[in-house]
């Protein structure tokens, strides 16, 4: 799928109307695991996932307004970090709300594997960034499933 | 007088729009290439989380923030914390002057985005100079 000039943040009402799953990715502009947290949320949002997923820039829910900090309220919210400092499972559960599963990018990657590139992911780092993806793809078909129910 | 402090690139996080993407990879350019040594970032979720020793890395070094829309997370999150950025940038305003360097997604952003990027961050460095220049000759 060509990316170009989607946008995943200012869907229409009705769109969010739909119920959708939100996926809030650490930043982590400071570590590679940073960067692996966001493609494989990105990968989620726009290529395995489009349809039944959501997100916001997770430092809005300071910066944003009471709409911005309801999104946990407003959408079962998988997190996704990049360290054990766990920064988007903790703010959204301090902004906006309890989220229904946490994931660690940290948690996937496997002995002797060791992510270094913060920018220009090589090939081994895309693959942990699958693998994340892997698991976030399994929470939202989960999420979804219980909503059916 | 030595100037041992650093000049921090805080982008916005924004993973929503190509225009956080660019945020970001200003930060890196600026980081990796064009300003080695003196500037670095931090995790702005880590900051907006009141982690101490981030709180204070902020508090001590001179920041820069990029924003990518008029949200202003990065310029916000950073004056939460105490810290008035030295210099704010909002990536919107540089692309609404540079139509022909239209970022092409949020993963790749193309060589559009790409030249945007080189176009930022050229402008940042002066002032990255400017700040580490006026402690060094007080």
């Amino acid at each position: 799928m060509d990316d170009k000039d989607t946008e995943i943040a200012g869907r229409t009402e009705i769109e969010n109307r739909i119920k959708k799953v939100g996926i809030v990715s650490c930043s982590g502009e400071d570590l590679p695991e940073g960067s692996i947290s966001r493609l494989a949320t990105l990968d989620i949002l726009l290529k395995r996932k489009p349809f039944d997923t959501t997100t916001i820039c997770l430092p809005l829910f300071i910066a944003g307004g009471e709409g911005d900090r309801l999104f946990a309220k407003n959408f079962p919210t998988i997190t996704i970090d990049g360290c054990e400092k766990l920064c988007a499972k903790k703010a959204t559960e301090k902004f906006s709300g309890k989220v229904s599963h946490s994931i660690n990018v940290r948690d996937f990657i496997k002995e002797g594997e060791k992510p270094f590139n913060k920018r220009n992911l090589n090939e081994k780092e895309k693959e942990i960034a699958g693998r994340v993806a892997d698991e976030i793809e399994k929470n939202v078909d989960g999420i979804l499933l219980e909503e059916q129910d | 007088m030595a100037n041992d402090k650093k000049v921090l690139i805080i982008p916005c996080s924004g993973i929503g729009k190509p225009v956080g993407t660019v945020s970001r990879e200003t930060a890196y350019e600026i980081i990796d290439n064009l300003s080695k040594g003196k500037a670095e970032t931090v995790c702005l979720a880590l900051l907006m989380s009141q982690d101490k020793e981030t709180v204070d890395k902020v508090n001590y070094n001179y920041v820069i923030t990029l924003d990518g829309c008029a949200k202003h997370c990065a310029k916000k999150n950073t004056e939460e914390c105490g810290k008035v950025p030295d210099k704010s940038y909002m990536i919107l305003k540089f692309a609404a002057a540079n139509p022909d360097m239209k970022p092409r997604g949020i993963i790749d952003i193309g060589e559009g985005g790409k030249a945007l990027v080189n176009t930022i961050s050229s402008n940042i460095i002066m002032d990255i100079n400017s700040l580490v220049e006026d402690v060094t000759q007080n």
